[in-house]
């Protein structure tokens, strides 16, 4: 139990009734429009925006308080006339798990986010 | 958790094929992640599973990827896979996730915190688990 902790404090929460995805898709573009809205691609830098996207998109699906279990993933890439292809595989129960994946570029770079929620049974 | 194995078999699928082909590789990241999660399922353990692949191509510009997760430590957990041949790199992250009601916690992480007095009122109280917010970042640098 709470070691440490004098309070105990219980919350009722909405168990899951599907992956709301078009509300995760609004979060996580709002983060990668914040991070990397107006920059260009830029070696030094791409590893705080990667890390930065991930984890505020992390912290606002958090905060939704919804029973679920969060990956985020993302991918920025440099734009060049190469290929670059991704692909992803789910084994979950298609009722109540969903993904969302957010798509951004701008001129000099591609972003690609992928949500995946599972949810939490009780 | 993870069976490091069976995502590492799955990349070795596309090291016949030297030339990175357009439709080709499309198909490679289908059947690259389609027979991971195959494999893993498999192994017969009480987890689902979410099995991304990234295949880029090399002298092409830089790539950078990050993912950052939200679960029970103790239940859930990664695993990735770097791969690469002479005209490509392959990045495979594989990860599972226990089904079942979360572990108790038993220590305080320091962002969030909640504790339901019973587990017998599951319909409207959540036990949040002993998850901290676990950030990996898979760096694959490729440069001109």
């Amino acid at each position: 139990m709470a070691r440490g902790l004098g309070v105990l404090v219980a919350l009722p929460l909405p168990l899951p009734v599907g992956f709301n995805a078009e509300e995760a898709h609004n979060i996580v573009k709002e983060c990668v429009d914040g991070v990397l809205g107006g920059e260009d691609y830029d070696h030094n830098n791409i590893n705080q925006w990667t890390a930065s996207i991930v984890e505020q998109s992390l912290t606002h699906l958090v905060k939704l308080g919804k029973a679920y279990k969060y990956i985020v993933t993302c991918a920025v890439v440099q734009k060049s006339a190469y290929g670059f292809h991704t692909a992803s595989s789910c084994f979950w129960d298609t009722t109540s798990d969903g993904t969302c994946t957010v798509r951004w570029e701008n001129r000099t770079m591609n972003c690609i986010v992928n949500v995946f929620a599972i949810a939490i049974v009780l | 958790m993870e069976d490091y194995q069976a995502a590492e078999e799955t990349a070795f699928v596309v090291d016949e094929l030297t030339q990175l082909g357009r439709a080709r590789c499309e198909s490679w990241t289908t059947n690259v992640v389609e027979q991971t999660s195959s494999q893993l399922t498999k192994l017969g353990e009480p987890l689902k599973y979410v099995v991304t692949c990234v295949i880029m191509q090399k002298n092409a510009a830089g790539l950078h990827t990050a993912s950052s997760c939200f679960w029970d430590s103790s239940a859930d957990g990664s695993c990735t896979v770097r791969w690469e041949n002479k005209t490509m790199y392959c990045i495979v992250g594989a990860f599972g996730l226990g089904i079942g009601p979360p572990s108790p916690a038993d220590d305080l992480p320091p962002v969030v915190h909640l504790l339901t007095p019973a587990m017998n009122s599951v319909n409207s109280f959540l036990v949040l688990f002993k998850s901290v917010l676990w950030h990996s970042q898979n760096v694959e640098e490729k440069n001109k």
